[in-house]
């Protein structure tokens, strides 16, 4: 081998591709033959990027069991070698991989099972914000309140899913039978983020998935009453505006305002 | 750039999720951590938190498994001002990654791969460390790595490599015994030549670990308690090193915060009979 560097390209691809030229470069060992030496780096990737998704996955491996999951793992490592310094992140395309990905993609729960795992590890480790009290608000005027504007935690995730995932993964998460899977006629959305450093995550029926995602764009609270009016009518529409802030509040799901 | 020696700090752990609410709320008998970097290099929440508690309580040293100082890729200066941002943070005694690569053309193996002990890989080595250092503005310490493989140009054996980096590129040397062993085993040489061959001034840190044996070689898994035979070793290298920092390092099949701690005691008591007998010897 004429370089150190023309060496590496070649160790890599003994790895990735399992190609053989690296074998010129390696001794027999007094035991060991070269290609079974050299086996132990390529079991050893494929078996730390297995262990990586597995602690990531976890319900998804539940949920298609260990055959499933292998074939789920194996076709994601040969499609996605490793791009990133920290293990951290080699997971974090599994959702895109297996909502793209035949067969995995003809059962969408799958992709949004990984969905819902991903959200809760990004929000577990996601940056820090103090959250909006509801004291920081009581000083304002009666007039501020139409121009407030709100930052959500910047853990805040709002993923929208086809099927019943998030139950069939908290019956998986408690190690009880999931439920038999239902597709839903509309998309339905949930929320992932953390408060007291636990990531949590709930549903969102229409009305409020509605207005969080108007919130997140920087909308008036007072334009945010008028399009809760227009959405559910128009009777308490004010009340179910605040309600849905309060809640936001007391659950940690802002960081700040501003008022406009 | 931060040059002096680091302390000697005594027996420490690798802190490990699983431990940490017994470390919080006891008071084990261990002197410092080790932390793995990556571990932390990210944006919030609880690990970090708990990690700025442990800091509070006990000396830290930090850790890690990606930096790919062997690597004839460019360096990824995003890791290093991470890592630096990290180092902030924690204030090690000292960080520490393996001498290494990981990984070229963009691509992470997640594996610490090993060099051929060539004049162009240790200048190459050696130009790395010195950029790094003056990227972190302290010194380096490097590992040397289990190895299951040897490369037919090597020209030099690993302890000639790895003291030859230490001496050019003036950085600080971390001691795996468990992986001088594995490879000494893997390889037939004697973990005695690789002792003498290291440079005692250089070497700040012991990992003391275990490993599994496969049909004909040992492969560094971390996931055993450590064996007789590294045990004896490790008192080999107290008694040619002097007091080194050592550490157990576990990170697979973690017991009990207690099992450590125990095996940490017993590395206590291997270094207190060779500092005894040492003491013996000179008042002869």
């Amino acid at each position: 081998m004429s370089s150190f560097k023309d060496f590496q390209d070649s160790f890599q691809r003994g790895i990735l591709e399992r190609d053989d030229t690296i074998l010129s470069d390696v001794k027999d060992s007094t035991t060991e033959s070269r290609s079974v030496l050299i086996g132990v780096y390529r079991h050893a990737y494929v078996a730390r990027l297995a262990e990586i998704l597995g602690d990531d996955y976890e319900q998804v491996h539940a949920y298609l069991g260990d055959e499933g999951f292998a074939r789920l793992v194996k076709a994601y490592i040969d499609a996605n070698p490793s791009d990133k310094r920290n293990a951290r992140w080699f997971g974090r395309h599994m959702p895109t991989f297996a909502r793209e990905t035949a067969p995995f993609s003809n059962h969408r729960e799958v992709s949004e099972i990984a969905a819902l795992e991903k959200a809760l590890s990004d929000a577990f480790d996601g940056p820090n914000a103090e959250p909006l009290a509801i004291d920081q608000l009581a000083a304002l005027a009666v007039d501020d309140w139409p121009q407030l504007t709100f930052q959500p935690h910047p853990t805040a995730i709002r993923l929208t899913f086809t099927t019943n995932a998030a139950a069939i993964w908290s019956a998986l998460k408690d190690e009880t039978a999931p439920p038999d899977l239902v597709r839903y006629p509309e998309p339905q959305a949930l929320l992932v983020w953390r408060q007291d450093f636990m990531a949590r995550f709930r549903p969102l029926d229409p009305e409020e998935s509605m207005m969080w995602n108007e919130t997140t764009k920087g909308v008036r609270f007072g334009i945010l009453c008028e399009m809760v009016a227009m959405f559910g009518g128009e009777d308490d529409a004010e009340i179910r505006a605040a309600t849905y802030l309060r809640d936001w509040i007391d659950s940690g799901l802002l960081a700040g305002y501003e008022v406009e | 750039m931060k040059t002096e020696k680091p302390p000697f700090l005594g027996f420490g752990l690798g802190l490990r999720p699983q431990h940490y609410e017994e470390i919080l709320s006891g008071s084990p008998t261990v002197d410092w951590f080790e932390v793995l970097s990556e571990n932390y290099m990210i944006a919030g929440g609880q690990p970090l938190h708990i990690l700025d508690q442990i800091c509070e309580r006990y000396p830290i040293v930090m850790h890690g498994v990606s930096m790919s100082i062997a690597s004839t890729a460019p360096l990824d200066m995003d890791y290093l001002r991470d890592l630096k941002t990290l180092a902030e943070r924690v204030n090690p005694k000292w960080i520490s990654d393996h001498l290494c690569w990981t990984g070229v053309h963009g691509v992470n193996l997640h594996d610490l791969l090993p060099i051929p002990y060539t004049e162009e890989a240790l200048n190459h080595v050696v130009d790395r460390v010195s950029k790094v250092q003056d990227v972190l503005g302290r010194r380096l310490t490097l590992e040397n790595v289990s190895s299951y493989v040897t490369f037919g140009q090597s020209e030099m054996s690993e302890w000639e490599f790895v003291s030859e980096v230490a001496n050019r590129a003036d950085c600080w040397l971390l001691f795996d015994v468990n992986n001088v062993y594995v490879s000494a085993f893997n390889h037939g040489f004697s973990t005695d030549d690789f002792l003498q061959g290291i440079p005692r001034d250089r070497v700040v840190q012991f990992h003391v670990a275990g490993h599994s044996h496969e049909d004909d070689h040992i492969v560094d898994t971390h996931d055993h308690p450590v064996c007789d035979e590294v045990w004896d070793f490790y008192r080999e290298a107290v008694t040619h090193f002097g007091p080194v920092s050592t550490m157990i390092e576990r990170d697979d099949n973690i017991p009990p915060l207690a099992e450590v701690v125990a095996e940490l005691d017993h590395a206590r008591k291997i270094a207190g009979e060779v500092a005894e007998r040492a003491q013996l010897t000179a008042a002869e």
